[in-house]
């Protein structure tokens, strides 16, 4: 643990308004975490993200954040299409927009509760435990589907510097209700933080969850986000991430197929510059038959950057006709970038469809040779190979107005190369 | 245009050119023909700028040195290689890319870039005169595209940007009648006293439709034999065996 950063059992004394359970519950995963400290590449599930070191390197001093919201005018909203919006500063729910929707069929809430959470082995997760305090919780009723896209504006102060915020969220989307969600990280600090989220998202019988992850800024920030999703009959969830430009990003998702007939498609698209760290890893827990997941995660890697793919699937005996599909491809710019994947597959029914495969290379000469013969130069060459093979990630996205929001982040993110 | 003096070429220590020497005129088309292995391709790929070669000798365009611009400002400065192989880009809109390439070429000219509106302006014109369906334009790159479409892509790509020295690499290799005439009217609808053209090729066919002014026959990396069209037809009956 970095030399500064104690916490003292009575950050959890300065939450308020919680029971005694929860507050035992608090306790016992801040000894957890003060047992561990920050995990390092001796964690299995951290063995290509040594966070401990790389906070080390980053970190003189460190603080807990403590969540409070001052009412100036932070952002300037999308443009580009109609949308509803959740509005959190540095994690903590600041406000919210639904006037495109019929408003009794939506609540929206402060969220912190800590209780039902399970004992975990991830040190990051426990300190989330104990001492998360303000996030989000969104549930949509039954039976009604979203007219526009939600927005949630993730936004950091320009002042948020050198500390460690711990959000909790929900999301529970109801029987037969839809919800398309776009997750919009807008970083005003110039100053190097850590952002450390734990998510809850529960698709009831034929819930349908699009969701998607993009920056719109560069950002000094180090993010952790553990995502735990539970999937029930026939719901469809989907994540496209698009999460580039980051310092630090490691997206864990948990994701239980528990009922029949469900979906979970995780797609990446991910240009990584100079030093940064991406990984995903995944679990998807097949636990009942007849459930496909999909999953294609693709990186192009710049100078000196790291990116890392650690998938696995796991199918329960009872999860017959099983249909899982998982991909990792990587581009390196040069001989610095780096790309590691553990695909990992585990298996206990016998009527299954499982497959995985994982390729990495450099840009291909001839492609470039015959691009350049048409006049283009080297580097706009390479920027439309570049683009070229991220694309078929963004061709998933139906609506064309989005579609293009997203091509241009995509293309800013791919020129600054 | 183009003049070409003692050209020497190596790849990995292989010599492949030996000393080819070519002058081609404005407005004039010259075919080249030759056996498997004699160098034609190479030719193609040395004239448009492709890196790995090691070269001595003269390469002159329009009175300039190509030897050490690089493929880019080559096509820039008006070369155009119509690919034996044309390269599958996945992910890469033809349209997007096409306007690219017309805006660099226009730039480095001086000349204005053109607006999407003017630019499709000129794609539907190209596609209509060469019989071409626009719909291969909003495909990918080349990506599932047939044989016969990649080159038809090849030639739509020649008329769009058009260049004054056109080198067609085997355009004609695989192609059915139809295919033929399409990439034969894409080379005539261009002639004229300002542009050039050199034709590489196995067959004779090509040659009836299109007329070139010059044959030359290469064979181990030189030009061993020059004669008109009708020196293609000999070939055709006697094969390149005798030249030897």
């Amino acid at each position: 643990m970095i030399g500064n950063f104690n916490i003292n059992s009575s950050e959890i004394d300065k939450i308020k308004n919680i029971t005694q359970e929860e507050k035992v519950f608090r306790e016992k995963n801040l000894e957890s975490f003060k047992s561990s400290g920050f995990p390092n590449k001796k964690f299995e599930d951290w063995k290509f993200s040594d966070f401990r070191e790389i906070i080390n390197k980053n970190f003189d001093e460190l603080e807990i954040q403590k969540n409070t919201i001052n009412n100036s005018n932070y952002i300037n909203l999308i443009k580009d299409f109609e949308h509803n919006y959740i509005f959190l500063v540095n994690g903590s729910l600041h406000s919210s927009n639904f006037d495109y929707e019929e408003k009794n069929k939506i609540k929206i809430n402060k969220y912190s509760e800590a209780v039902k959470y399970q004992v975990t082995k991830n040190p990051l997760i426990c300190l989330n435990h104990a001492l998360a305090e303000n996030g989000y919780s969104l549930e949509i009723d039954k039976n009604y589907k979203f007219k526009k896209v939600l927005v949630i504006y993730n936004f950091f102060t320009k002042d948020i510097k050198n500390k460690i915020l711990n959000n909790k969220n929900i999301v529970k989307v109801n029987e037969n209700s839809e919800l398309h969600l776009i997750e919009y990280t807008v970083n005003k600090s110039k100053f190097k933080f850590i952002s450390n989220i734990y998510e809850n998202i529960i698709l009831k019988k034929n819930a349908k969850l699009k969701s998607l992850y993009v920056q719109n800024n560069k950002s000094e920030g180090f993010f952790h986000k553990f995502l735990r999703n539970k999937l029930y009959f026939k719901s469809d969830y989907s994540n496209l991430i698009f999460s580039s430009g980051l310092k630090f990003n490691k997206l864990d998702i948990e994701c239980d197929l528990i009922e029949e007939n469900c979906e979970c498609n995780i797609l990446s698209a991910l240009f990584l510059n100079k030093d940064e760290h991406q990984e995903i890893k995944t679990r998807i827990n097949h636990l009942a038959p007849n459930c496909k997941s999909y999953q294609r995660v693709k990186n192009v890697l710049s100078n000196d950057s790291k990116g890392i793919f650690q998938g696995k699937i796991y199918v329960k005996d009872v999860a017959q006709k099983t249909n899982a599909y998982q991909l990792s491809k990587a581009l390196l710019l040069n001989e610095n970038s780096e790309f590691n994947s553990k695909p990992e597959l585990e298996i206990y029914a016998d009527d299954v469809k499982c497959s995985h495969g994982s390729t990495s290379g450099s840009i291909d000469e001839d492609s470039l040779y015959y691009l350049m013969s048409r006049g283009l130069s080297r580097n706009d060459s390479t920027k439309l190979l570049i683009n070229g093979f991220l694309n078929d990630v963004i061709e998933i996205i139906k609506s064309p107005t989005i579609k293009k929001f997203i091509e241009k982040k995509l293309e800013d993110q791919v020129n600054g190369y | 245009m183009l003049e070409i003096k003692n050209l020497k070429a190596s790849i990995n220590n292989k010599k492949i050119l030996n000393g080819l020497n070519l002058t081609i005129k404005p407005g004039e088309l010259h075919a080249i023909m030759g056996p498997n292995g004699s160098g034609k391709s190479t030719l193609a790929n040395v004239l448009s700028g492709k890196s790995g070669y090691e070269i001595t000798g003269e390469i002159n365009f329009q009175g300039k040195d190509l030897k050490n611009l690089n493929v880019e400002k080559r096509a820039q400065k008006g070369i155009f290689l119509a690919f034996q192989y044309p390269l599958e880009i996945p992910g890469v809109n033809t349209n997007n890319f096409l306007k690219t390439s017309l805006n660099s070429v226009l730039k480095s000219k001086g000349k204005k870039e053109i607006d999407t509106l003017s630019f499709l302006k000129i794609v539907k014109d190209k596609t209509s005169e060469l019989g071409i369906d626009e719909k291969i334009l909003s495909r990918q790159l080349n990506v599932g595209f047939s044989g016969g479409e990649k080159k038809k892509n090849e030639i739509l790509q020649m008329k769009i940007l058009d260049p004054d020295f056109s080198i067609l690499d085997e355009t004609d290799s695989g192609l059915d009648i139809d295919a033929l005439k399409i990439v034969a009217k894409g080379v005539n609808s261009s002639r004229n006293s300002k542009k050039s053209f050199l034709v590489i090729t196995h067959y004779q066919r090509l040659l009836d439709y299109i007329k070139p002014d010059f044959v030359h026959v290469l064979s181990n990396g030189r030009i061993v034999k020059t004669g008109c069209r009708e020196l293609a037809e000999e070939l055709e009956k006697t094969g390149y065996e005798k030249l030897n």
